[in-house]
């Protein structure tokens, strides 16, 4: 399935149809579809009957195999989720070098049908540096009709030798008006503030309770008192909030400050621009820096098992303290 | 046959054909004629400058049945077959998927046995950097000593991973990033060869985006015949590379140095849009501030050639140095932060509003301090009511102009005459406010120089953004001092009024002889001749020293606007001196204190009920 934004990069990419590559790198930010054009991509490229428009046709053989996820010419890698046990959730997701090594070995056999095999890996940062190390001699030099999509958030984490052996396709975003009608045909509530939130990027989560909760805590930081934030972070810890998320809030919320503080401008929540305002005018630019500072701190051990509670607070009271008076903030 | 990358297909073949390492090959070649060949080498180097490439020649010509010699000849049997991957002496291990000891046993095991059809048994140990620990220790023994028949190439791209045991064992040789101009060229061979037009400016684009490596440049140019459906045009690999001509830079650096917020955001918007790598654009970023700081201290050191040289001239001189090397350092550190944000775009804005946030013109202490004072305190009677978020933010504006612009309109119409607050900057505490209420003129005013000099001076410490920011209250009270005129100090013959006017007013330059003043008393006045009188318990002590007694004179004369001359002499009953006068009012407030809470109805009640009992040791009066 490809989205409606992406017809162009399509037709781009058919271009390329005539020298492939060992590898292509799909890079963009997050939430814009990359993974579904990669898939997309690989249909077309295992489709043994493709349309003339390069698409996969759907019916053969093999695009059933695919739609049913079990086709033997296919590969995905992706961090695995944490199969042993309840504790998986807050593991950090990597791409391990056994499954890179299996991927090695799938690589080294011949194919079942066409002679044609796809190895998708996504996101190719989520490699560790010994699965990214182990992948670089098959990247480079893969089997006669074995083909690499590696996709990829963050560009700019990849290995130098990972990058140097990809062909880099860079995955346009929709602009405002696509991703607005895409919501719109999805029938997303309140689309607009949703988008600005996401910081424009159409796909995301969408979960009732998590935007509820999200609301209340936006609304505590609109109007902060200790009393109220001390309150929302132990509501935080009771639904299990993951601080991830708490601290991607936050950090957003700081971010719309800054930005109407020093270069009147909102982003994320043009919704509550009136409230920014407020604050901002009360805000001590250098100690919103601060403040964000030490949530980029945080920000690393989002899914280690510290107390998540304590963490709010320690980040609510610097908060409090960038809102405090100038001259208590400046020291 | 499906289609090769160009980086596969033009993989040098010879020696002859590689681009650059002319140090490494011809090293090489001369052991390989002389046939002094060492067991075991060493190939470092970044990614794409031929570390495997060259491995695998060497291979060749080792085995090559035309005869050991420097270039192998690329005809026989051995040499087709290294090239196509299969010949079975020539074992090339993948060191990053096989780390573990047990994979390097098994190869090390099969090294004593001879080669089966070639001259040599050749091992070539790629990404030898990801082996373990074991692993390495246990080739050390095969690399010092191996067979006669056994040859071992390792390359890496990071030779620091490599134990010393292993570097000191074999022959390293560290391949040398290529030029722009080499991998220009090669590239134009390259599309000779393979018949695609091409344009000379796009092949430089390519090889500088290459930086250095001939495998990123093939792939780059891969991808750019594909763009540009067969042809190579100048203007579509620019735009393949995401338009990385820096001028977004310098609208950047424009509106910093502007002090223009929303300019700055929308130029970050701008780059979202035409998907410029952020990460890309930090480092492209500190690398302009870079220069620019180049240009600022050795001008000489920026190259004549540099194709934006006048640009980051006009920047030099547009920018503080001190605010280049702060901008530096909040790029660098927002670079390596950039995958912390929620998204790489607010890293970058985030970024980009520190250097804001950081610049002196918009520190918080700065508008209330040095730069903002005057059209502050100017705004104040206009609206007394004035709100500190409206101060604020005319402090985040840049200083000067917006000073100047403030200041006419926020003056109160009725009063044309400014004052002249800056140079007498009283303490905050008797606010400026009411005093400029009443539209007496104080006395003082007259001596004002006219407005056109006086306002030089406010704005004077604004031009140096460096001075340690203070909040106006704390300012030191040297300008209190200075302009003696203004404070026409009376003498009625008080001693003791004196001494406190003094106190207030030139404390500090008074040091040594506040002492003098505090112990002496006034005698009598003849003929512009002081007598002083002190306790004979002070005359020897260094304050009634010659020294101190010439600052009080100084300082007296000051005051009066008259030379005196002061003698001294002692006297067992000289009365009440400033220091004996401070002392009983110190002990009248004590007492009055303790008995103030003696007779106070709580503290009787307490005493009464509870046996309480008051220390009175303890009672301190309030300070004053």
């Amino acid at each position: 399935m490809r989205y409606p934004w992406q017809d162009a990069d399509w037709r781009r990419i058919r271009g390329e149809f005539s020298r492939l590559p060992n590898a292509w790198l799909f890079a963009g930010p997050a939430g814009i579809g990359k993974r579904a054009f990669a898939e997309t991509l690989a249909q077309a490229l295992l489709c043994e009957a493709p349309r003339d428009d390069a698409t996969a046709c759907g019916e053969c053989e093999a695009c059933r195999w695919f739609a049913a996820g079990h086709h033997p010419d296919y590969r995905a890698l992706s961090p695995d989720d944490g199969d042993d046990g309840g504790k998986g959730a807050r593991r950090l997701a990597q791409i391990k070098i056994e499954a890179v090594r299996e991927l090695i070995e799938f690589a080294h056999l011949s194919a079942h049908r066409a002679g044609r095999r796809v190895v998708l890996v996504e996101p190719a940062e989520a490699m560790n540096p010994a699965a990214a190390n182990a992948l670089l001699k098959i990247l480079e030099e893969p089997p006669e009709g074995v083909l690499f999509l590696l996709v990829s958030h963050q560009r700019e984490r990849l290995l130098p030798t990972i990058k140097s052996r990809c062909r880099p396709f860079v995955l346009t975003a929709p602009d405002r008006e696509a991703a607005l009608a895409y919501l719109a045909r999805e029938g997303v509530e309140n689309a607009e503030a949703e988008l600005a939130h996401h910081g424009g990027v159409p796909l995301f989560e969408h979960d009732a309770a998590r935007r509820e909760a999200r609301d209340r805590f936006l609304a505590a930081l609109e109007r902060p008192t200790l009393a109220g934030l001390l309150a929302l972070a132990e509501a935080a810890d009771k639904d299990k909030l993951p601080l991830g998320v708490a601290l991607d809030w936050l950090m957003k919320w700081l971010g719309d400050l800054a930005g109407l503080r020093l270069a009147n401008a909102v982003r994320y929540h043009p919704d509550r621009r009136a409230a920014l305002e407020a604050l901002a005018g009360r805000a001590d630019p250098v100690a919103l820096m601060r403040c964000y500072d030490a949530l980029v701190a945080l920000a690393p051990f989002a899914e280690h098992t510290l107390n998540v509670r304590l963490q709010l607070e320690a980040a609510f009271a610097d908060y409090l303290n960038c809102l405090a008076a100038p001259s208590r903030a400046a020291r | 046959m499906s289609y090769q990358v160009l980086a596969r297909k033009w993989r040098p073949k010879r020696f002859a054909d590689l681009v650059g390492q002319g140090h490494v090959v011809r090293a090489l070649s001369n052991a390989l004629a002389e046939n002094r060949l060492h067991h075991a080498y060493l190939l470092t180097g970044t990614r794409g400058v031929g570390k495997t490439t060259i491995a695998r020649i060497l291979a060749k010509s080792l085995n090559c049945e035309a005869g050991a010699g420097a270039e192998p000849c690329g005809v026989c049997a051995a040499c087709r077959d290294i090239d196509a991957g299969r010949f079975v002496d020539l074992l090339e291990i993948d060191a990053a998927s096989n780390t573990g000891i047990d994979n390097i046993r098994e190869v090390l095991e099969n090294a004593q046995y001879a080669p089966s059809s070639g001259r040599f048994k050749v091992y070539i140990i790629d990404e030898v950097h990801m082996l373990s620990k074991s692993a390495f220790n246990a080739m050390l023994k095969t690399l010092e000593e191996p067979p006669a028949h056994v040859k071992f190439i390792l390359a890496t791209t990071d030779p620091q991973k490599v134990p010393v045991t292993v570097l000191s064992r074999c022959l390293q040789f560290s391949l040398r990033n290529m030029t722009p101009q080499q991998v220009a060229d090669h590239l134009a061979h390259v599309l000779d060869a393979e018949g695609v037009p091409y344009e000379a400016g796009a092949l430089s684009l390519l090889g500088r985006a290459a930086a250095g490596s001939m495998r990123d440049a093939l792939s780059l140019l891969d991808q750019a015949i594909a763009y540009g459906v067969g042809r190579v045009e100048e203007g579509g690999v620019r735009a393949m590379l995401g338009a990385i001509d820096r001028r977004y830079l310098f609208t950047l650096l424009d509106a910093l140095a502007d002090n223009d917020g929303p300019r700055l955001l929308a130029e970050a918007d701008r780059l979202a849009e035409l998907s410029v790598g952020f990460d890309h654009a930090l480092a492209e970023l500190a690398l302009l501030l870079h220069q620019v700081a180049l240009a600022q201290t050795v001008l000489a050191a920026l190259a004549p050639d540099e194709p934006e040289r006048d640009a980051i001239v006009a920047l030099a001189e547009r920018l503080a140095p001190e605010d280049v090397q702060l901008y530096y350092q909040i790029a660098v550190h927002g670079r390596k932060d950039l995958p912390l944000a929620p998204d790489e775009h607010a890293g970058f804005a985030m970024t980009l509003l520190r250097m804001l946030a950081f610049h002196p013109a918009s520190l918080p202490g700065a508008s209330a301090g040095a730069t903002r004072a005057p059209a502050a305190r100017a705004a104040q009677p206009a609206a007394p009511a004035s709100q500190p978020a409206r101060g604020e933010a005319v402090a985040a504006m840049p200083s000067a102009n917006v000073a100047r612009s403030a200041e006419p309109a926020a003056e109160p119409a009725p009063e044309p005459e400014p004052e002249p607050a800056p140079p007498i900057a009283p303490p905050a505490s008797e606010a400026a406010a009411p005093r400029r209420a009443d539209a007496d003129v104080p006395p003082w005013l007259d001596e004002v120089p006219p407005p056109d000099e006086w306002e030089v001076s406010p704005r004077a410490p604004a031009s140096t953004p460096s001075r340690p920011v203070r909040p106006a209250p704390e300012r030191p009270a040297e300008p209190v001092a200075t302009p003696q005129p203004a404070a026409p100090f009376t003498f009625s013959g008080d001693w003791l009024e004196l001494a406190d006017h003094l106190m207030k007013t030139a404390a500090s330059r008074l040091g040594m002889a506040r002492m003098l003043l505090e112990n002496a008393v006034l005698k009598r006045i003849d003929a512009g001749c002081w007598h002083l009188a002190i306790a004979p318990a002070f005359a020897n002590h260094p304050g009634a020293g010659r020294e101190a007694v010439q600052k009080l004179k100084d300082a007296i004369a000051a005051v009066l606007g008259e030379p005196v001359e002061i003698q001294i002499e002692t006297d067992a009953a000289i009365g009440e001196t400033p220091a004996l006068r401070r002392a009983r009012h110190r002990d009248e407030r004590q007492a009055a204190a303790r008995a103030a809470l003696e007779n106070d109805p709580v503290v009787k009640a307490f005493e009464r009920e509870f046996g309480a009992v008051l220390l009175t040791d303890t009672i301190q009066p309030m300070q004053e």
